[in-house]
């Protein structure tokens, strides 16, 4: 996406925030109040969020700030207090659970799998939502197994078992998955945590051609938010559950936002890629 | 052997083409060692034969190509004749033929039958609760069919001949209980567990209560025999009983054997796939409930079988489900088998219930597993 065409979907989509309808969004959380059984406060308290289509956006912000419950939200597998969940404009609890699969993957931040199972059974998992309850597997279903597993670059793990993997050959298997489920939107939560830096990229970069190739509306959770400026076309900051800036990297991330959000004072310079130096010790 | 299996699955028939040559091994097994019990079976006795006596009895002709016969000690001599409108009367069976297929095969049967239940049994219970250490009586199954066993003995004595309907419902009961604990906007495996280890305590205190309202030795004893399984005097109305659930929910656990697979993933991975998780973890407990109520009722709660089969499988072919179910129906009927050999034969002339010797056998197996294995408890 060039540049210009950023400035035209931030506008439409300002557009679309004061009420005008507007497919610019592929998600869009209306009026969210979020909350755990457990907690006695909501969690998430948000007017408005919109994951743009055809783009990546990055949901940062520090520990606590609501980033994966406002995920689970958007992922149908938490249900607003208040407030409702829009897919392609239609609100996500009207959607069949299976038909809601095929449209939305989401990556959640730990998984697990019995070891035994090779990476290629796992990503077959990943056709479930395709299959109906007494059909096989059938071409478009190794179709799209092939394609994920030649996108996460994982052809060579495929007789694995999963227990023998390491964790960024783990994580990229459960990409594989994902990708297997073959919908035009993603969410992932934290996919580059505990990773090593070889692996943290090629996840950021499997999310990227995904995104380039196929036009996946891609939101993702991200810790490192000079890694999020660098791979997302957008940024979502969160701040104790609100929506602190909203836009481009280039607007949201300044010296500002480190110190309000991530209480951090920071030098933030372009050159051109994103760079964010802490001025002094904490 | 896995790598024949894996080109075989890129390539054509993709219908069986999660049967790889390790599951085929341990079914072969499996079967070789059901004929070898059962003939171990059906040759010994008071009316001892010859191994070779026994296997043409098992195969008399006279049998097994007269429908009439067939359907006559499958379905009951009514039943049959309904069914065929014959009149007339059966063909007559040698002694050795009439022992074997009256008394002795028979039991053969149902130990095949309650063994591949309990074993499917505890495999869908072991992937519902994602804990490897559950069996079919960890949600309150063999409680709720204790208690009910000893109420019907010893308050209403006059249900008696329902016992074995009774005991299964006494289970499924049991369950919607624990099921119905556990259940808070949605229930968890470690809740599920919990409950059912309460409902369990608080059922069997009953049952034990129950006991001291015994007034007669028989009536203990019967009450024994139920509560830890047993074949004793066990013929064809047990199989006639105990084989439409059984195909039942064998059936069900084979073709649910893929949903098995994602409630493995996890519980939040299962649903971001469009799995209706609370749906099928419920449904498939059903078909479980269904599955050791049809082993319970003909055989009463035997106990270890629904928990070392799934074990000993899972090593042998993974934790695909579609093979463990399938390794599950050959397993499970080997081990019930043999151990009913024992059961029936290790004290003769005193018979010992089977679920003494499953009991016997099964626990040292599963301390051989637990310090053999470092991270026993995941699936």
């Amino acid at each position: 996406m060039s540049e210009s065409n950023h400035e035209n979907d931030h506008e439409r989509i300002e557009r679309a925030r004061n009420g005008e309808a507007d497919d610019a969004s592929a998600l869009v959380g209306d009026g969210l109040t979020l909350s755990y059984s457990t907690s006695e406060r909501p969690v998430v308290e948000c007017d408005r969020i919109d994951i743009p289509r055809g783009e990546i956006t990055a949901l940062v912000g520090p520990n606590g700030s609501g980033k994966s419950t406002l995920l689970k939200a958007l992922s149908k597998q938490l249900a607003p207090d208040t407030g409702r969940v829009l897919l392609d404009g239609r609100a996500v609890h009207e959607y069949d659970d299976k038909e809601f699969a095929r449209e939305l993957g989401l990556l959640s931040q730990e998984n697990e799998s019995p070891g035994s199972i090779t990476v290629e059974e796992l990503v077959y998992h990943g056709r479930y939502p395709h299959r109906g309850f007494f059909e096989q597997v059938g071409e478009a279903d190794h179709r799209a197994v092939e394609r994920a597993i030649e996108l996460a670059g994982v052809d060579h793990l495929r007789e694995q078992t999963v227990g023998n993997l390491s964790g960024g050959q783990k994580q990229l298997a459960w990409i594989a998955m994902v990708l297997a489920q073959d919908t035009d939107v993603l969410l992932l939560d934290e996919p580059t945590t505990y990773l090593d830096l070889h692996h943290q990229l090629r996840v950021m970069e499997t999310v990227q051609q995904l995104n380039e190739r196929r036009g996946v509306t891609v939101a993702v959770v991200l810790h490192d938010i000079a890694q999020a400026a660098r791979f997302a076309d957008y940024l979502v900051a969160l701040q104790d559950g609100e929506v602190y800036d909203w836009g481009p990297p280039r607007e949201v991330v300044t010296e500002e936002l480190l110190a309000d959000v991530f209480r951090v004072e920071a030098a933030v310079s372009y050159t051109p890629d994103p760079e964010i130096v802490p001025k002094h010790s904490l | 052997m896995a790598g024949d299996a894996r080109t075989n699955r890129l390539g054509g028939a993709r219908l069986f083409d999660w049967v790889d040559a390790t599951l085929v091994s341990v079914c072969l097994v499996s079967v070789g060692l059901v004929v070898l019990g059962g003939l171990v079976q059906v040759s010994f006795g008071t009316y001892t034969m010859t191994l070779e006596q026994a296997w043409r009895a098992v195969l008399d002709p006279i049998v097994l190509f007269d429908p009439h016969w067939l359907l006559n000690f499958f379905v009951g001599e009514g039943l049959m004749r309904t069914l065929t409108g014959f009149e007339g009367t059966l063909t007559e069976l040698p002694t050795t033929t009439l022992v074997v297929w009256n008394i002795r095969l028979p039991r053969v049967l149902v130990g095949i039958l309650v063994g591949a239940n309990l074993a499917v049994s505890g495999a869908i219970f072991q992937a519902v609760t994602r804990n490897e250490l559950a069996s079919p009586y960890i949600l309150g199954v063999s409680s709720g069919a204790g208690l009910a066993i000893l109420l019907t003995l010893v308050v209403f004595s006059g249900l008696a001949p329902f016992l074995p309907l009774i005991a299964a419902g006494g289970g499924a009961v049991a369950f919607l209980i624990v099921y119905g604990i556990a259940w808070q906007n949605g229930t968890s495996p470690v809740r599920l567990v919990l409950a059912g280890v309460i409902v369990s305590t608080i059922f069997q205190s009953l049952q034990t209560g129950l006991f001291f309202f015994a007034n007669d030795l028989a009536v203990v004893q019967s009450a024994i025999a139920w509560t830890t399984g047993s074949l004793t005097g066990v013929d064809w109305q047990q199989v006639r009983l105990a084989l439409p659930s059984t195909t039942l929910a064998v059936a069900l656990a084979v073709l649910g054997a893929r949903q098995l697979n994602v409630l493995l993933l996890g519980e939040q991975t299962a649903r971001s796939l469009g799995m209706s998780v609370e749906r099928t973890r419920f449904l498939l407990s059903g078909v479980a409930i269904l599955a050791a109520s049809a082993a319970i009722a003909v055989a009463g709660i035997v106990g270890f079988v629904g928990l070392i089969v799934p074990h000993v499988v899972r090593n042998l072919v993974g934790s695909d489900y579609k093979r463990l179910v399938v390794g599950c129906l050959f397993v499970g009927p080997a081990l019930m088998v043999l151990a009913d050999v024992g059961a029936r034969l290790a004290m003769a002339p005193t018979q010992i219930p089977v679920g003494i010797v499953t009991g016997l056998v099964g626990g040292p197996y599963f301390l051989y597993l637990m310090r053999r294995q470092q991270n026993l408890g995941d699936v």
